[in-house]
This record gives structure tokens, C-alpha cells and sequence, in this order.
């Protein structure tokens, strides 16, 4: 019944494409579980080519953070990055792939952005589905 | 919310689940993809606000506990909840939503232990609650699937724990509940609010002030609230709860941009505050 929750979450997704990239996260999320990572928030969204998404994110001293994502066919390379209230990149994924994803274990409570940024899509002109989560443990 | 079947993809899903194995993903294909060596965006800080979403800016309740843990703090939150009965004949909005996130927190902090009757009593008042707020009819059905496992004992509180987790953090914020942009901040904040007044009682109980630094300095979550609460989605004369949820964000925010660590004095200030709130719903 877990997974349902998880496809209930994304039963608003607003394109095949973003079902796509749901579908994918989903299934990290759910592996995720059974080592012990809670979920803060899982979300799709559609983006152009180079386009940049940011999420306003709190994360926990003490705790351990993973910003998983998933994006669909049509992506070459997402690129995924951690950047502070200032536009310092405090971490990024060095992977090119669309499912890319870092951990993080912030030194101090603080605020900061997940920006998802589609760096190169196969069709340029038609938007991509992507997907993001933050999980805890 | 949407025009796929809830109970088309319970069964999808639920088979899936049902086989204990777990689903495999594609990591495999990530972690040997090429080194990527682009520069990331040139991002200003206001590039980096405009147009940024809330969703996952709220922490939960759970990540809180864990946070309070590893900051020495080994009170449970879930000892600290008083005996309160809720105001179920209050219908209004903002009320109902505050009241459902605070249920929410305390079902959380509670499901491994609690009894059933209690158990049953809270997702009884979370199903009343999303049914006023116009949660829809999927949320609905999904929590009287919860409720009949419940009644039949046929789910664990370790999964109940994962459900209710995944329910508040990836579930609720994607509700859309008839259009009314405020009442997803509003059960945030409700969650919060009280999350916020428990770890305030588990750092006096152990005299430990300073441990609360890292789970109540959280300008921007406040921010955020006090957004909704004040200003955006105000249709008629803001009911009492709401009025003194602005005061107490209001208060909450100065203690959050506080740049000594907190003191006996700032943390009972926060329970106070708290305390005045959740006294109301």
C-alpha cells in the first residue's frame, strides 16, 4: 500500500511525460524506504531545453539528505544543484544522465534551493517531464 | 485532483508491493554515466526567489524528531502531547486545516505505539477534515482503505508509520482541495506549530535551550506561513485561530532570526506562544 500513496502523489501529473519521470522516482523513493529514508516532498514538473526549476528547501543539522530525480525520454542530461540563499553552488551532481542525484549532510540548519536545470534534451523544442524529491534519514 | 482511477492504480501498485521485492530502479545506469564537467547556472539570489516553489520547504514532524535526536535531545516528542479535545463542530476552513495538520503530527509521532482506539479516533478526524477542506475523492478513499486495515489489524505501524509519512510529505501538498491555495500552508503550519511548541517542551524538560537552535531557526518557513495567513487567499474576516496564528508567527519569526542561541526565557516564550494557538482549535 506504500507504492499506492506514492502513485496517488502524482495522480495530478499533467503530461505522459511527467508520468514518466514519476514512475521512475517512485520506484527509488519506495527502495529508498527499505533503507531507512523518510520523504520531505516528491513533485513533476515539465521544462524547455536549458530551462532552470528552483525549490525552496530547509534542511536539518544532524540529518542526512538525498535530492533524488528522474526525467523522461526526451532528456540527454539533467543536472541537479544545491545552492545557498546567495547563488554559491554548495553541491551538484557530476553525471550526465537524466537521473541524477547527490547527498547531502548540512553542517548547520539552514535554507536552501534544489534547482533542476535541463541541460540538453534530445528534442529541443518539446518541454520534458522531470521529477524531485528530498528524502531524510 | 485527477481523472485516473484511485483504485485502477491501488491495484497496480498494491501488486507490486504485495510481492516483497523490491522495485528495481536505474541506478546502476547513473552512477556510469559520463562525468559531466558543465558549468552550473549563474543563479542571483533574486533568480534563485522568483519563481521558486514552497513544496519542499516544510520539514515533517519525523524529520524533526530525528533532527532533536541528533542534537542530544532524547525526550520523545509523541510523551510530550497533552490530552486535548478538538472543536469538531468549528467548520471553519482555516480551523479545520490548522486542526487537521495538528492531528497529522501527532498521528506521526504516535502510530508505533498508540492504541487502536486512538489511532482510529485521529484518521476519523483527518477523514472528517479533508472531507471539509475538499480534499477530494481520492484522499477520501484512500483513507478509509487506512481505516478498514486499522479495524481489521491488517497493516503494521511500521508501514502505517511510512504511509502517514508519505501521506503529509508527498500526498497533502499535491492536493490541489478545490482551489484554495491557503489550506495546504495551513496544515503545514498546523503540523509545524505543533511540532515546534513539542520540541520547546522536550529541550525545557531536559534544560538544554540550545538544542532547540537547529529545529526552531527557520525564518523562512515562517515566512512562508505568515504569507498565507496575513495575506493571500483572505475571503472573509479572519476567524480567531488565524488571527492569533499571524500573532504567533509574528512572535515565532523574531525568535527564529535570533542570532545568540535560544535561552530558558526564548523557549518559554515559544511554548507560550504555541500553547495560545493550539488552545484554540
Amino acid at each position: 500500500m506504500i507504492s499506492t500513496l506514492l502513485a496517488l502523489a502524482f495522480v495530478g501529473a499533467a503530461s505522459a511525460d511527467e508520468l514518466e519521470a514519476e514512475t521512475c522516482l517512485r520506484a527509488k523513493v519506495w527502495d529508498g524506504y527499505a533503507e531507512g529514508w523518510g520523504i520531505r516532498t516528491m513533485t513533476t514538473s515539465a521544462l524547455q531545453n536549458g530551462q532552470t526549476k528552483n525549490y525552496l528547501v530547509t534542511l536539518y543539522k544532524g540529518n542526512e539528505y538525498q535530492i533524488r530525480t528522474c526525467a523522461d525520454a526526451n532528456v540527454k542530461n539533467l543536472d541537479v544543484y544545491l545552492y545557498d540563499l546567495n547563488g554559491n553552488v554548495v553541491k551538484r551532481d557530476e553525471t550526465t544522465d537524466r537521473e541524477p542525484w547527490f547527498g547531502y549532510t548540512p553542517t548547520d540548519t539552514g535554507t536552501y534551493y534544489v534547482v533542476l536545470h535541463a541541460r540538453e534534451l534530445v528534442a529541443a523544442t518539446t518541454p520534458a517531464g522531470v521529477a524531485m524529491a528530498v528524502t531524510y534519514k | 485532483m485527477s481523472s485516473r482511477s484511485f483504485w485502477s492504480i491501488a491495484a497496480v501498485f498494491t501488486a507490486v508491493a504485495c510481492t516483497g521485492e523490491p522495485t528495481p530502479t536505474t541506478d546502476t545506469a547513473a552512477d556510469t554515466a559520463a562525468k559531466d564537467t558543465g558549468a552550473p547556472p549563474v543563479l542571483s539570489p533574486s533568480d534563485l526567489a522568483n519563481g521558486s516553489e514552497n513544496i519542499a520547504l516544510v520539514p515533517s514532524i519525523v524529520e524533526t524528531q530525528r533532527a532533536m535526536e541528533a542534537a542530544g535531545i532524547t525526550t520523545q516528542l509523541a510523551v510530550l502531547i497533552g490530552e486535548k479535545p478538538y472543536d469538531l463542530n468549528n467548520d471553519n476552513k482555516d480551523n479545520v486545516a490548522v486542526r487537521s495538520g495538528v492531528i497529522i503530527a501527532n498521528l506521526l509521532l504516535t502510530v508505533k505505539d498508540s492504541k487502536k482506539e486512538q489511532l482510529q479516533d485521529q484518521l476519523t478526524k483527518i477523514r472528517a477534515g479533508m472531507s471539509t477542506l475538499e480534499g477530494g475523492s481520492d484522499i477520501d478513499a484512500m483513507l478509509a482503505d487506512i481505516e478498514d486495515r486499522v479495524k481489521g489489524d491488517s497493516v503494521t505501524r511500521d508501514d502505517l508509520l511510512k504511509e502517514f509519512d508519505q501521506l503529509s510529505g508527498a500526498v497533502i501538498p499535491e492536493l490541489e482541495f478545490n482551489g484554495q491555495k491557503r489550506i495546504v500552508p495551513l496544515i503545514q503550519a498546523g503540523s509545524w506549530l505543533q511540532g515546534a511548541n513539542l520540541v520547546a517542551k522536550a529541550v525545557k524538560k531536559e534544560g538544554k535551550p540550545e538544542a532547540a537552535d537547529s529545529m526552531l531557526k527557520q525564518p523562512a518557513v515562517v515566512d512562508y506561513f505568515i504569507q498565507y495567513v496575513k495575506n493571500e487567499g483572505s475571503e472573509k474576516a479572519p476567524a480567531a485561530i488565524t488571527e492569533k496564528l499571524a500573532e504567533s508567527l509574528t512572535t515565532l519569526k523574531g525568535l527564529a532570526e535570533k542570532k545568540e542561541p535560544f535561552t530558558n526565557e526564548d523557549i518559554d516564550l515559544v511554548i507560550k506562544t504555541t500553547d495560545d494557538v493550539l488552545a484554540l482549535l
